[in-house]
């Protein structure tokens, strides 16, 4: 292990005047009542994470069971029961307690401000009262798993979520409660945006992670009070028996297919937005190019905004709608599709041409590319109206949308995870580990979700306990991906746990070479971020002067060694 | 290209032909796509790969507004004609024909109860004649399900206070053959029980009505009872705890009732609780969980329950 990474290293570094907002103050009550954005970030951080690790031990679980047909056990009432819990679980934690809030809340709290040249975010006590809000959806939500029978899977579909289960309506409340914090992180983030950026800089300024994150403010503030007002008349009719939903008391069941996803398909684009943002601004530092096509990237971001309110419909197209409703949902899916190309050629053309360095982070970045294009890709089939009543409610769909959430939104969030350690901490990680552990992350997912494609299409049904031996196969392969999944999430979670415990390798204070600002001021920043207000005067994305500071460094550096 | 090289089950239906070629279609051209951006992106990182740290990038274009243009139009309109191309299958998969055989479906908590044109019960097994168009008219008395047929590219879901059609043709070349059905909308503990197999038969052997056949043995018509009326979902016959007791030597059984009070496993109380489900529930379990779907003569024939229970003897101890 070397006792210094390799990073850029310019003579121009900005000296440290005050101490960072890891030293500035100590003790535990400094964590919990702070204010700074920095400090909720990274609490944020490693709650999500938690809530990752427990999502993705019982993504183990699941796959574990499911390594025998279970043929046997068709009749076990406790087997199966075991089984819906799990999967429920699983589904649960990694929507509502990771993807959701997992990059606005860690990575875009903590380099945004800095991004666009704040002091901290716009409301500093909303903020810590959004994470608060997490913290309480969260223990709700563990508190419903003791109470138990939460088994109606992530979606909550009516009637059968209406079925007497004593931890539903607890699991719901945590829903509502967890809504409201990722509104108030939206609403955080949109007014930062409007009245915080820097003097000079402006909208078309904002580094691309900006964009990507106003576009998804805005769909959070817009679609979250939609899945608010369902639950709470999910609760009514739990508790007091208003028929809005349940046939039996004159309701609707496919009314609230439209109310869920009213909001949850928004929320889809809630989940990959903040992913498209990281990954963008990942690639253009360390191919140091400034991003092909920014303005397109940038309305691409706020199209996809627009159109993901227009398309819920297309996850009802076996309940029944009428066609020419269908026709509609299909067409729209389909235009949802055309930013989304645009966004991955982009990133293509950007590294194309570039000084593209293997870096860990850009290495999670390139396994981005390559699954969100299959991710992608796949979406297309579900979209077109004949085939996704063949495919609808398989596990191709289950593959599909792991594409995009697993292999996409969570590789983003540890793209960025890694991108921006060395700032946050001020050390760096063993970067072969990470390389090695990036490696293990894409063969496994592909290892994992290829087979499930394939039983997919074959017409295997999801959230099934037991299933036909025609699968077996198929099942054991995805099995043993997830376990290499699973030792490449470890590896990581160990190297990083170990870089911040021991904090032997001090990270270079502009570790990657970034140009945004949130590479300008001293690592890890101070307690308001800059010493003085910055101003912007440069182009975006402009790599000119760091390139000829590294040149006449490396010759400086050659000209010593030669004397 | 035969379909079964892009992963889909056999063809089985009319709806294939629509199915099978936009799905190898979108193989082909979603395949194409996805090496070519594997291509640039693997060449890319291979030819402009920082070796030294001062390494300046090889371009700085940041735009190019035809290349823009141009991967905008592509996409758009390859998506619109596998837009088109999905609805007009969709046309067809929606509205059934007129003269489509009527088969009524019952889906429940956890199994199927279809009932063939002009049969007396409902089975688990489905018969259905080649060539000729079938209509399923589902209905649900608890929650959400949905008909799958994989080899027939058919699925609807079956929505509780509504009644939902699925319709199909089997193929002729398709005689003989049988294929899985499957609930695919989760609807609880024994969702993944919810399934059987379609038999795409001869007019002939269609005429003969095949799911009105029951073994002449009445042991065996039990057992047969037991398991196309879907009493096995919830009730095993080996002693395992379902979601309802065990049929294993539930004959003259004893024990407590949810109320309370003490129960015989006799004939009259057998016979209430297949009519009247939730009227004397074995203490421990839920009320409001078995269908009423055997509530009277049309769900279940007193001759059959008779037989079920003559079943039930035969598997306890003390008959």
């Amino acid at each position: 292990m070397t006792a210094t990474a390799p990073g850029v290293e310019t003579t121009t570094e900005p000296q440290r005047k005050e101490p960072s907002y890891l030293e500035v103050k100590k003790g535990i009550g400094s964590w919990l009542g702070t204010l700074d954005h920095k400090r909720i970030g990274l609490m944020y951080l490693f709650g999500v994470t938690g809530a990752f690790a427990i999502g993705g031990l019982l993504a183990l679980a699941i796959r574990i069971i499911l390594w025998d047909t279970n043929l046997d056990l068709q009749q076990d009432a406790e087997f199966l029961n075991m089984y819906n819990q799990v999967f429920t679980l699983h589904g649960v934690f990694m929507v509502f307690l990771f993807i959701i809030p997992a990059i606005p809340g860690s990575l875009a709290n903590f380099a945004l401000p800095l991004m666009v040249g704040a002091p901290d975010v716009a409301l500093p006590r909303l903020n810590l009262a959004s994470f608060y809000l997490w913290m309480i959806g969260a223990v709700l939500a563990v508190v419903a798993i003791i109470q138990g029978g939460v088994d109606t899977g992530w979606t909550f579909y009516t009637p059968y979520s209406l079925q007497s289960k004593d931890g539903t309506v607890l699991m719901g409340t945590a829903i509502f409660i967890l809504g409201f914090s990722s509104i108030f992180t939206g609403l955080n983030f949109i007014v930062t945006m409007h009245k915080l950026r820097a003097r000079g800089q402006t909208w078309f300024k904002m580094p691309l992670f900006c964009w990507a994150i106003y576009a998804t403010s805005v769909l959070q503030v817009l679609a979250t009070p939609v899945l608010g007002i369902t639950v709470l008349l999910l609760a009514f009719e739990h508790l007091y028996g208003i028929g809005v939903f349940d046939p039996k008391l004159g309701g609707d069941p496919v009314l609230f297919q439209h109310f869920f996803w009213f909001y949850s398909h928004p929320a889809v684009y809630i989940m990959i937005l903040p992913a498209m943002g990281v990954i963008s601004d990942v690639i253009s530092v360390h191919a140091r190019k400034p991003l092909f096509g920014y303005k397109l990237i940038a309305f691409s971001s706020i199209s996809i905004a627009v159109i993901s309110f227009l398309v819920w419909g297309h996850h009802m197209f076996t309940s029944g709608q009428s066609e020419y409703v269908m026709m509609a949902f299909s067409f729209l899916t389909m235009l949802v599709a055309i930013p989304t190309a645009i966004k991955v050629f982009s990133w293509v053309a950007t590294i194309w041409g570039g000084s593209v360095a293997l870096s860990a982070p850009m290495l999670y970045a390139l396994a981005f590319i390559v699954i969100f294009t299959i991710g992608g890709l796949t979406g297309v089939f579900l979209g077109a109206l004949s085939v996704d009543i063949h495919l609808h409610d398989t596990y191709f769909v289950v593959a599909h949308f792991h594409a995009v959430m697993m292999g996409s939104t969570a590789i983003a969030f540890f793209a960025g995870v890694h991108h921006w350690w060395p700032k946050m901490f001020g050390v760096m990680y063993h970067e072969g580990l990470a390389k090695i552990a990036a490696i293990l992350i894409l063969v496994g997912f592909n290892v994992t979700f290829l087979p499930q494609f394939y039983m997919g299409s074959q017409g295997m049904p999801r959230r099934y306990a037991t299933y036909d031996p025609q699968f077996e196969i198929y099942h054991r392969w995805s099995t043993v991906g997830a376990g290499i999944l699973g030792a490449g999430f470890a590896l990581m979670l160990g190297y990083l746990g170990y870089s911040l415990l021991t904090r032997k390798i001090p990270a270079k204070h502009n570790q990657w070479g970034g140009v945004t600002m949130d590479w300008t001021g001293p690592t890890p920043p101070n307690l308001y971020n800059f010493d003085e207000p910055p101003v912007v005067t440069e182009r975006l994305y402009d790599y000119s002067k760091l390139q000829k500071q590294l040149e006449e460094e490396a010759a400086q550096k050659s000209a010593g060694t030669q004397a | 290209m035969d379909p079964e090289f892009y992963g889909l089950p056999p063809a089985a239906s009319t709806f294939a032909e629509d199915v099978d070629p936009l799905f190898e279609f979108l193989w082909i051209v979603c395949g194409f796509f996805f090496l070519l951006i594997l291509a640039i992106l693997a060449y890319s990182v291979v030819r402009y790969r920082r070796k030294r740290l001062e390494q300046p990038a090889a371009s700085n274009v940041t735009h190019h507004t035809t290349l823009e243009i141009v991967w905008t139009l592509i996409p758009t309109v390859i998506l619109m004609v596998v837009f088109a191309w999905g609805w007009k299958g969709n046309l067809k998969q929606s509205v059934a024909p007129p003269d489509a055989l009527r088969y009524d479906v019952q889906a429940f908590q956890w199994g199927w109860s279809i009932y063939h044109p002009g049969a007396i019960r409902g089975s688990k097994d489905i018969w259905v004649p080649a060539g000729k168009p079938v209509q399923f008219v589902m209905t649900s008395p608890d929650v959400l399900h949905s008909m799958s047929i994989p080899a027939f590219r058919a699925k609807r879901d079956v929505v509780p206070g509504s009644r939902q059609i699925l319709w199909f043709q089997a193929t002729e070349d398709m005689v003989g053959e049988s294929f899985r059905y499957y609930c695919t909308e989760y609807c609880g503990q024994g969702h993944s029980v919810m399934n059987g197999m379609v038999h795409v038969v001869s007019q002939a052997i269609y005429d003969t009505q095949p799911w009105a056949q029951v073994p002449e043995d009445p042991i065996e018509a039990g057992e047969y009872f037991y398991n196309t009326y879907g009493c096995s979902a919830c009730h095993s016959s080996n002693g395992v705890a379902g979601s309802g007791p065990t049929f294993q030597n539930i004959w003259m059984r004893e024990g407590k009732l949810s109320n309370g009070e003490n129960y015989v496993a006799d004939e009259a109380y057998i016979k209430n609780s297949v009519r009247n489900p939730d009227s004397q529930i074995v203490a421990g379990y839920p009320t409001g969980l078995m269908p009423k779907t055997w509530g009277d003569e049309s769900g279940m024939p007193e001759a059959d329950l008779d037989i079920i229970i003559g079943w039930m003897k035969s598997i306890s101890e003390d008959n």
